[in-house]
């Protein structure tokens, strides 16, 4: 105790709120009344509604999902869901059971797709991320297009052609037997010593 | 898109809608509308020659109207269960009677045995008994489908689990007032395996069709 209070603090007696159309005795929205109201057309009882209702879904929603996303999805579904069928809300019975009937069974089905959903996808591991990553990409672009090209043209005839016809336009041995005229045997042997010595023309030049 | 957009979507078309009539008086008009289309079919087809003697056999008594009283108490079930806040304990409704129809079907079977002749089942009768199943049961799919689309988003495969029960059931009571399928087999296929196969296809494709049929006559202009 620090010390006495000399007068006894003040009490104001508040008057309860005026229990209008749309509330009830406790001075929140009186839920079934606006329903009833939205069924015959009244937009402004059904805004009134609907915006009282989110944040109670909300508190619901939060209970079932983790990501504010989900929890703001949910919500909306069950909104829907509302808009949708209220024309099945019974006036002479309570509003509360028929709301909560219809949040339980969307956010079950939202539960159940998710889950479903989950079940058929696989999360992305480190390889996944790697391969399609620019970065483990970049080996084909460090390639020196232009310093193959001129050692190409450096080549003996035999070899270039050889190399051009196999490597370069991809024929198959036999084709580029028969555009050549030269054996099988031969094109092997040019194709094996112009590889030698690209190899040995392009290493040197790295060098 | 936020909610309070979405509010605002919703109220801008929100249109007076009418509340549903109770469950009760909607499986009557239901009823009353299976009621309809047996008459005409019974106009068209006339009832089986002989129903007078048939309906003396206490047996064939209990199995047709054990498969009639199921449909009323599926129907009933199923228009109860279509609305959110109702408990599910109105899907044990239909359980008595058809457990009194499935086994006095048994009882058919065990006591018919022996008369299965060779010319027990013709091809013509079947062709007109499937016929009468058409006519039958169709109309009343598409009528209970159009009546419970609502449940699309709240219990559809119970609705259509059940519906699918009334409308099988209404149709075996169908069958055997307009039909003289004394064949065991006959009865079986036609009786549990039309029931079956109706309340299974509802059980498969119920669900797909109510989705469908509620995104075409929903109340509200949201797509």
């Amino acid at each position: 105790m620090t010390g006495r209070h000399n007068r006894p603090p003040s009490l104001t007696v508040v008057p309860a709120p005026a229990a209008d159309d749309d509330h009830r005795e406790g001075g929140g929205l009186d839920w079934s009344k606006l329903m009833a109201r939205a069924q015959d057309g009244d937009r402004r009882a059904y805004r009134a509604l609907l915006e009282d209702l989110a944040p109670y879904l909300r508190s619901i929603a939060t209970r079932c999902f983790k990501e504010p996303s989900d929890v703001e999805d949910a919500v909306q579904d069950v909104l829907i869901a509302i808009h949708v069928v209220r024309h099945t809300y019974d006036r002479s019975r309570p509003f509360g059971p028929w709301l909560l009937a219809i949040a339980n069974r969307r956010m079950i089905d939202r539960i159940r797709r998710d889950t479903r959903r989950k079940a058929q996808e696989i999360a992305l591991s480190t390889e996944h991320e790697t391969f399609p990553d620019s970065v483990a990409n970049l080996v084909a672009a460090d390639f020196d297009a232009a310093a193959l090209g001129v050692a190409i043209e450096r080549l003996p005839p035999e070899q270039r052609q050889a190399i051009e016809m196999l490597k370069l336009n991809e024929m198959s041995l036999k084709e580029a037997a028969a555009a050549s005229g030269r054996s099988i045997t031969a094109l092997k042997v040019a194709t094996h010593r112009a590889v030698k010595s690209l190899r040995r023309m392009l290493g040197q030049q790295d060098r | 898109m936020k909610t309070p957009d979405l509010i605002d979507t919703l109220v801008d078309c929100a249109t007076p809608v009418r509340p549903l009539r109770p469950p009760l008086v909607r499986a009557a008009l239901w009823l009353l509308f299976a009621a309809l289309v047996l008459a005409i079919i019974g106009v068209a087809h006339g009832v089986r020659p002989d129903l007078a003697e048939r309906l003396r056999q206490p047996v064939f008594v209990v199995a047709m109207f054990s498969a009639l009283a199921t449909g009323i108490l599926a129907a009933i079930a199923a228009f109860k269960v279509s609305l959110p806040d109702t408990s599910r304990s109105w899907l044990l409704l239909p359980i008595p009677t058809v457990v009194l129809w499935i086994s006095t079907i048994g009882y058919g079977c065990l006591t018919d045995w022996v008369s299965v002749g060779p010319d027990g089942v013709r091809i013509g009768e079947a062709a007109r008994c499937f016929a009468s199943l058409l006519l039958t049961s169709v109309p009343l799919s598409i009528v209970m489908l159009v009546m419970v689309r609502h449940a699309a988003l709240l219990r559809p495969t119970a609705v259509c689990m059940t519906g699918g029960l009334a409308i099988a059931a209404i149709t075996s009571f169908a069958l055997s007032l307009f039909h003289d399928l004394d064949a065991t087999i006959m009865i079986l296929v036609w009786n549990l395996g039309s029931a079956a196969l109706i309340a299974g296809l509802a059980g498969v494709f119920g669900r797909s069709l109510l989705a469908w049929i509620a995104s075409r006559l929903m109340p509200t202009a949201l797509s």
